[in-house]
């Protein structure tokens, strides 16, 4: 059996449209890779317990409700704290162009806005796995 | 699933300190630590060199974990009355793990895992881990490796392990013969008794669930169940009326579980269903061993070449070919007996 990319796609913050999430999920999934799916409203607190146990490679989060900049920082912060610094973390949404060196520097490896190729989502996550 | 692989490892464990990667996430298991939990049932799944080893290591850890199944058709409500449960036991100060596996796609490989949506409510609570796993190609509503990661859970110290298997609608009997105890959920709207009797169901529940009561009227299901179940080793299986929904029958159904397994200790079933399983277990990897043995060595597979000609040519039936086979196999090698091991460290 060979070694599966897991992938956790999750949706921090309060709103409530997924469906871009479980776009990137099917896509990922088409694509070979587990991805395990937690749904709506998750804390960052939530997110990272989940990733731990789960042992994914990476994160994809998703959020459209504007709260990006503290909810992203704030995965990767506690991932830190965890020492689970190894698991990728991507972001998605709609995400103002100027915020995306500030995500990169906090950490956050690769910032997907809407329309991004589907490919381009893939690629990056089939790499973060290899390279972690 | 792989102690015999692991029996086949010749070099005894080293004992006392933590010498290798193995061993100290399986020191760190067995002190709580999730991360290592999380490691090792990758390391088991992904079928990594060190698996057997740290199946080794994790076995003489395990055995106190309460183990129960859930199975049933898709979208009955399996994943909604786990997390309830989840909560319940952990009010009584119960660690429970979770196992939830889902079907891999035949055609890419790949799989989305969603079990875990529905027990978002557990968060970041420290008695609780929930792992989700895909079939990845193995049949009969399991992974290959899903017991293993109940060894894990069992060894991280959780009191009660729920297995969610996929819910495939049809007989699930591997379920059975795993768990500690079975329980089948149906719903109101899910066909009529016939129908649960087709599907082998009634052979396999310690304990029915009628979930969605919330949905319909559950009387005639109820009935129907009560007219088809009958007492087995001196249990009757009994019918639970739940709503994991509007959070209804939850203590009935905690309450079952706990009779079931008080009645697996009281009348020495337990052990009867270890035995099995353990049996089971064997062979499923005698024939894993064989299997991988016949098909590695060149001097097997000619060999098997030559008998397949001979069954061609009906110079032999292919029962009779396989007997030859498997003595060519034992005689030409002996059968290593494995070393009587102490605990490992
Ligand atoms: N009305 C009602 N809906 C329920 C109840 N239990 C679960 N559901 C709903 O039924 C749907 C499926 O529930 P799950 O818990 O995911 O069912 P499952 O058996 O785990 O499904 P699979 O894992 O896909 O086989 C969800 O929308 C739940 O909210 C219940 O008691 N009453
Ligand atoms: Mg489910």
């Amino acid at each position: 059996m060979a070694k599966k990319i897991r992938v956790l796609i999750a949706k921090p913050g309060l709103d409530g449209h997924d469906r871009g999430a479980k776009v990137i999920a099917r896509a990922l999934r088409d694509a070979g890779m587990e991805v395990i799916y937690t749904g709506l409203r998750q804390t960052p607190e939530d997110i990272v317990e989940a990733a731990i146990q789960e042992d994914v490679d990476a994160i994809g989060l998703s959020c459209l409700s504007g709260a990006h900049m503290t909810l992203f920082p704030e995965v990767v912060r506690i991932l830190r704290k965890r020492r689970a610094k190894d698991i990728v973390v991507a972001g998605g949404g709609i995400i103002p162009e100027e915020d995306v060196p500030k995500l990169r520097k906090a950490g956050v490896k690769a910032v997907f806005g809407p329309g991004t190729p589907l490919t381009e989502i893939v690629g990056f996550f089939k790499k973060a796995a290899k390279g972690a | 699933m792989r102690e015999l692989v692991a029996a086949r490892r010749r070099r005894p464990l080293r004992r006392g300190r933590a010498d290798n990667r193995v061993a100290e996430l399986v020191q760190d298991l067995a002190r709580g630590d999730k991360r290592a939990a999380a490691k090792l049932i990758s390391l088991i799944e992904d079928d990594e060199p060190e698996a057997a080893e740290a199946l080794e290591r994790i076995h003489p850890r395990t055995g106190k974990a309460h183990i129960v199944g859930f199975t049933g058709p898709p979208g009955v409500g399996k994943s909604s009355l786990i997390n309830r449960l989840v909560r319940a036991y952990r009010r009584r100060g119960k660690k429970v793990g979770v196992v939830a596996v889902d079907p891999t796609s035949p055609f890419t490989g790949g799989a989305v895992l969603g079990d875990r949506i529905r027990m978002a409510e557990t968060g970041i609570d420290p008695g609780v881990f929930i792992r989700s796993m895909a079939t990845r190609g193995h049949p009969g509503g399991l992974a290959l490796a899903t017991f293993d990661a109940v060894r894990v859970l069992d060894a991280l110290g959780m009191d009660i392990v729920f297995v969610e298997t996929v819910g495939a609608g049809q007989s699930e009997v591997e379920i059975a013969k795993r768990a500690h105890t079975t329980v089948v959920v149906e719903m109101p709207l899910s066909g009529d008794a016939v129908q649960v009797m087709k599907a082998g169901i009634l052979e396999i529940g310690d304990v029915y669930v009628v979930n969605k009561v919330d949905l319909g009227d559950a009387d005639g299901l109820v009935a129907n169940l009560n007219q088809e179940i009958h007492p087995r080793n001196g249990w009757t299986s009994p019918i639970v009326r739940t709503s994991a929904l509007e959070e209804r029958g939850i203590p009935d159904l905690v309450l079952a579980l706990e009779r079931h397994r008080a009645h697996l200790e009281s009348t020495g079933e337990l052990r009867e269903r270890e035995a099995a399983r353990a049996r089971q277990e064997i062979l499923d990897n005698l024939r894993r061993l064989v299997e991988e043995r016949a098909r590695r060595a060149d001097r097997v597979r000619a060999e098997i070449d030559r008998l397949a000609r001979d069954v061609v040519e009906r110079r032999l039936d292919p029962h009779a070919a396989a007997d030859a086979l498997l003595l060519g196999m034992a005689r030409r090698r002996r059968v290593p007996v494995p070393r009587r091991r102490g605990r490992a460290s």
